[in-house]
């Protein structure tokens, strides 16, 4: 029976084979090695992720706890994918460092709810919805991540920022039609504005606003750099911050862990 | 050029905020409900003969040119964007009912600024649209999935919304109805009537929490045809144009409830809405493939 209880250890194996992973990139020492030991921390954690699906009995992603877990999976994920495509050195350590704390967070703060769904989550458009999001943020938060780094240190980097923004935007749009076309299935109406759509509307313009900007100003480097600082703000608040803002109170079918 | 063409687009939509802030304080409320047919077919055709027009003109008139620019579209998006999240960190009050305050932003959706902003940027991407459909190309598909579908998602969600019928039927065991209510708790007959046979509930072993529940009914129609089915939640049943999802039940019984509460919905214009979004969801996975992403 796999609980939270033994996070710590299939995270512990996890977060050694992706730091070494990151260590050995940093050095430009070892590619194999490299790809062999991210691919194997994941399928580690991954592991874990299926062993906990399984004795759930449904996909752990209700609690906001279970989300955090996709977001640690999906981040040396994304960096994998960025590092294959585009060498940065440093990419793996990001991606590491950010999956890390989430890990953190979850073993100092496991947030342990009910097993059971509510009727309306019971649905086949629940895991899609819920993945396809989780990949999106961890995208854009690399993103994120390295418009901060160019905006510090002054490296160019605004070619990888603008293609996983893109892969990020266009996952919000899957994630968010799918949310679309489940909500129709399961409620009737394939857009009520509560407040987490609300939310999702606004991130989703906000990089709309990236894109369209960068194609009409590909010289405004630091507005831009700022201006996806700003989505990645928006998409937190899409995320956790709507649970504490009092305008969304009580009003969102979207609320974690109820 | 392009510092021109942004200052344009704010000033533009700096101005349709003031007119729709005007109209808010004269005219009230936007009433969505007088967009029920045929308004909304009209404004539709409008809509559409005005973007045709422009695009005509472009030649001619440089505003018209200007539309289909990113110049003229980035203005429009953070206009609608400030205005949702406007709208994400104010408490909204239910569809049907007066804004809580004067201005109106507690009821965003009815607020003039915010649709004028909307509307406004509906009829950009309409106008790009077109500058894309007269010279169909390969490399066009991309974009004219995301923009049009985007275009047709947006209008025909917007303007159908008045023809959307969205209903609650409670139907007793053993009993048939065929009156239901709407939101302001209006009473609707219907050309079609429900028959509840049995309700029945799972429970969760550990917590007596509801797992799934479900409906066995017979449906008639005004014709004489009748369906057999269970519907349950996640499991609508369709019958001549109409939903019926199950809703809700006697939450004070639970289990032992001899009522089922339905939700119908009628919504002519979803087909449309469904084409958009599967253009989109097209247009969306249209980046992974070629080269350049």
């Amino acid at each position: 029976m796999v609980t939270w209880n033994t996070l710590w250890l299939f995270a512990l194996l996890a977060w050694i084979c992706w730091t070494v992973a990151a260590v050995l990139s940093l050095r430009g020492k070892r590619q194999k090695a490299v790809y062999l030991l991210t691919i194997c921390g994941l399928l580690i954690f991954g592991s874990y992720i299926a062993m906990m699906w399984i004795s759930l009995g449904h996909p752990p992603m209700r609690t906001m706890g279970e989300t955090r877990l996709w977001y640690s999976l999906f981040l040396p994920l994304v960096g994998l994918i960025t590092y294959s495509r585009w060498h940065y050195r440093w990419i793996l350590s990001f991606s590491t460092l950010l999956s890390t704390v989430f890990i953190c967070i979850n073993i100092l703060k496991p947030e342990i709810h009910s097993k059971e769904l509510m009727p309306a989550l019971q649905s086949p458009w629940f895991a899609p919805h819920v993945i396809i999001y989780m990949f999106a943020y961890a995208t854009t938060g690399v993103a994120t991540l390295m418009a901060l780094w160019q905006l510090c240190r002054k490296q160019d980097q605004l070619a990888a920022i603008d293609n996983l923004t893109r892969v990020g935007l266009s996952f919000l749009t899957i994630g968010m039609l799918f949310g679309a076309l489940w909500a129709k299935e399961a409620w009737g109406t394939y857009w009520s504005w509560d407040p987490k759509e609300t939310w999702a509307a606004a991130t989703w313009m906000c990089y709309l606003i990236y894109v369209h900007l960068r194609k009409s100003r590909p010289d405004a480097v630091t507005p831009a750099l700022l201006w996806q600082v700003i989505c990645f703000m928006c998409l937190q608040m899409c995320w956790w911050g709507i649970n504490y803002l009092p305008s969304a109170q009580g009003t969102s079918v979207h609320t974690y862990g109820g | 050029m392009k510092r021109w063409g942004l200052t344009l687009g704010s000033f533009i939509c700096c101005g349709l905020v003031a007119v729709g802030m005007l109209l808010q304080l004269t005219v009230g409320p936007v009433r969505w409900d007088a967009m029920a047919w045929p308004a909304n077919i009209i404004v539709l055709a409008v809509l559409l003969l005005g973007i045709t027009s422009m695009h005509l003109l472009r030649k001619k008139v440089r505003l018209f040119r200007w539309m289909a620019t990113l110049q003229a579209g980035i203005p429009a998006m953070v206009a609608c964007a400030m205005l949702t999240v406007l709208m994400g960190v104010t408490r909204q009050i239910p569809s049907g009912h007066q804004p809580m305050e004067p201005i109106g932003i507690t009821s965003m959706l009815t607020f003039w600024p915010f649709v004028l902003s909307y509307t406004w940027l509906v009829v950009l991407v309409g106008m790009v649209c077109m500058t894309r459909l007269v010279q169909p190309s390969l490399q066009s598909i991309p974009f004219l999935l995301n923009h049009l579908g985007l275009f047709i998602a947006l209008v025909a969600g917007t303007l159908g919304a008045a023809d959307m019928q969205d209903l609650r039927m409670v139907v007793q065991e053993g009993k048939t109805e065929w009156r239901a209510v709407d939101a302001q708790h209006r009473v609707h007959q219907l050309p079609i009537a429900i028959e509840l046979h049995d309700f029945s509930m799972e429970l969760h072993e550990s917590s007596l929490a509801p797992k799934s529940y479900s409906s066995a009914v017979t449906v008639y129609t005004k014709r004489g045809s009748s369906v057999n089915d269970t519907i349950r939640v996640n499991k609508p049943l369709a019958v001549h144009g109409w939903k019926i999802y199950q809703y809700s039940y006697d939450e004070a019984r639970g289990q032992e409830s001899d009522i089922s509460v339905f939700e119908l919905v009628r919504d002519p214009w979803l087909p449309y809405v469904y084409i958009g979004i599967f253009m989109m969801l097209a247009g969306a996975l249209s980046i992974f493939i070629g080269k350049k992403w």
